[in-house]
């Protein structure tokens, strides 16, 4: 960065973007399954016996709980390639945040998708039952997860901060997904990973699931690769600005 | 070469953002003392079984409770504004009188879980959960009686 003149123009005369042909193509696979989870959810899925059309929220619902939960084992994944790694590279710092970032939305979705199929289903949006309250401990553990990234540090104390968090918050996970197993709960066991291993669910109902898991985990994918892209050009501006800074106080003095 | 030191200007206001996050901070954990709370408050009268009420410690007949079993099939009435059935869970029966149509996809032959106190010999329930099971079956206008599904005799009406 010794080259920067200082007060020139730094802006590039072609905007770089984040995508690459690897990420178009990701982002097109996600369009595409999500167009037919949308077609095959709202037309070519039966209504549940018991259920009626409500059952349709949970093409929605379980791939959204599904990626957050994908997402919160890919930070804490990243978060440990952090602290173990002899170069301690940042790199991994931005796949952990991004990661969260993205598992934190599709959580509050699974949060949400969840209590309006309560309501029809259950007759309430909410109960404070084994799985529901351990999901909402665990989207606020990754609210706050996101908070510490967000105090004031150095890039460093940032994600030492951060990684350290990130892998005793991944521990609520298998307490979140065995919830209905260790206690008695209103929601109901997996359909899919049941404890019996067998898969108590309608062929076509199956197939748009599987679809939608995928789709979902697609467009997870395309997020975290745009969203770290964007963090290290962010990292990469702010150390061109303390280098255009320091420039500027050689000059004066 | 100038090497007097610079003249100290005012000191670097911190950034306001950073004073934001740490509110967001507290706050979260905040709501994570308030959620923990009402689920260990929660579970202190959670799910006791009908089998269980006056057997299993917390399922004390006198207290507040939340009972699940089943709706017995040809139990449920309408009587005067109140849904009455009979819930069984293990061989044991309850009574249950609910002011009002419990909604969700209540029915006979469905596990409900009933929150309320008992009354006499009739759990008199305040608030009515439907349970739904992990199994998901396609509905089918032209399924004949006596598949897998109605060899129980359950009907499916709505209460």
């Amino acid at each position: 960065m010794a080259d920067v003149v200082p007060g020139a123009d730094l802006t590039p005369t072609r905007p770089r973007g984040v995508a690459t042909r690897a990420t178009r193509a990701i982002g097109a696979l996600a369009a595409v399954l999500f167009a037919w989870v949308l077609v095959g959810g709202l037309w070519f899925t039966p209504a549940e016996k018991q259920q009626g059309e409500s059952v349709r929220i949970m093409y929605v619902h379980v791939p959204s709980a599904w990626v957050a939960y994908l997402a919160f084992v890919v930070t804490a994944v990243a978060s440990a390639c952090y602290l173990l790694g002899r170069r301690r590279s940042l790199g991994f710092d931005r796949v952990a945040g991004a990661s969260a970032e993205v598992g934190v939305l599709f959580m509050a979705l699974a949060l949400v998708t969840g209590s309006l199929w309560g309501h029809p289903t259950w007759g309430t949006f909410w109960v404070w039952d084994p799985r529901l309250t351990t999901t909402a401990f665990l989207f606020v553990t990754y609210v706050g997860y996101l908070a510490v990234r967000g105090t004031g540090a150095t890039p460093e104390q940032r994600a030492r901060r951060s990684a350290v968090l990130a892998l005793l918050a991944v521990l609520e996970i298998p307490l979140v997904h065995f919830s209905v197993v260790l206690w008695r709960s209103l929601h109901q066991q997996a359909s899919v990973l049941s404890p019996d291993g067998d898969v108590k669910m309608d062929g076509s109902m199956l197939t748009t699931l599987f679809v939608g898991v995928v789709a979902f985990t697609s467009l997870f994918a395309w997020l975290v690769v745009h969203r770290q892209r964007v963090q290290a050009m962010g990292d990469a501006l702010a150390i061109r600005e303390l280098d255009d800074a320091i420039a500027v106080r050689g000059v004066a003095g | 070469m100038d090497l007097s030191p610079r003249p100290v200007g005012p000191a670097p206001r911190r950034r306001a953002g950073n004073r934001w996050w740490l509110l967001v901070l507290v706050a979260t954990v905040a709501v994570a003392g308030f959620v923990v709370t009402r689920f260990l408050t929660s579970a202190i009268d959670y799910y006791c079984n009908v089998d269980e009420i006056g057997v299993r410690e917390g399922c004390e007949a006198g207290r507040r409770l939340r009972v699940q079993g089943t709706v017995e099939q040809g139990s449920l009435a309408a009587v005067a504004g109140s849904t009455r059935f009979a819930m069984s869970f293990n061989g044991r029966t309850l009574d249950v009188s609910y002011l009002g149509d419990p909604g969700g996809i209540f029915q006979e032959c469905i596990p409900v879980v009933a929150h309320g106190r008992l009354v006499g010999d009739v759990f008199e329930a305040d608030r009515i959960e439907v349970k739904h099971s992990n199994e998901y079956v396609a509905e089918n206008p032209d399924r004949v009686s006596g598949d897998g599904a109605d060899v129980d005799g359950c009907s499916q009406q709505q209460g």
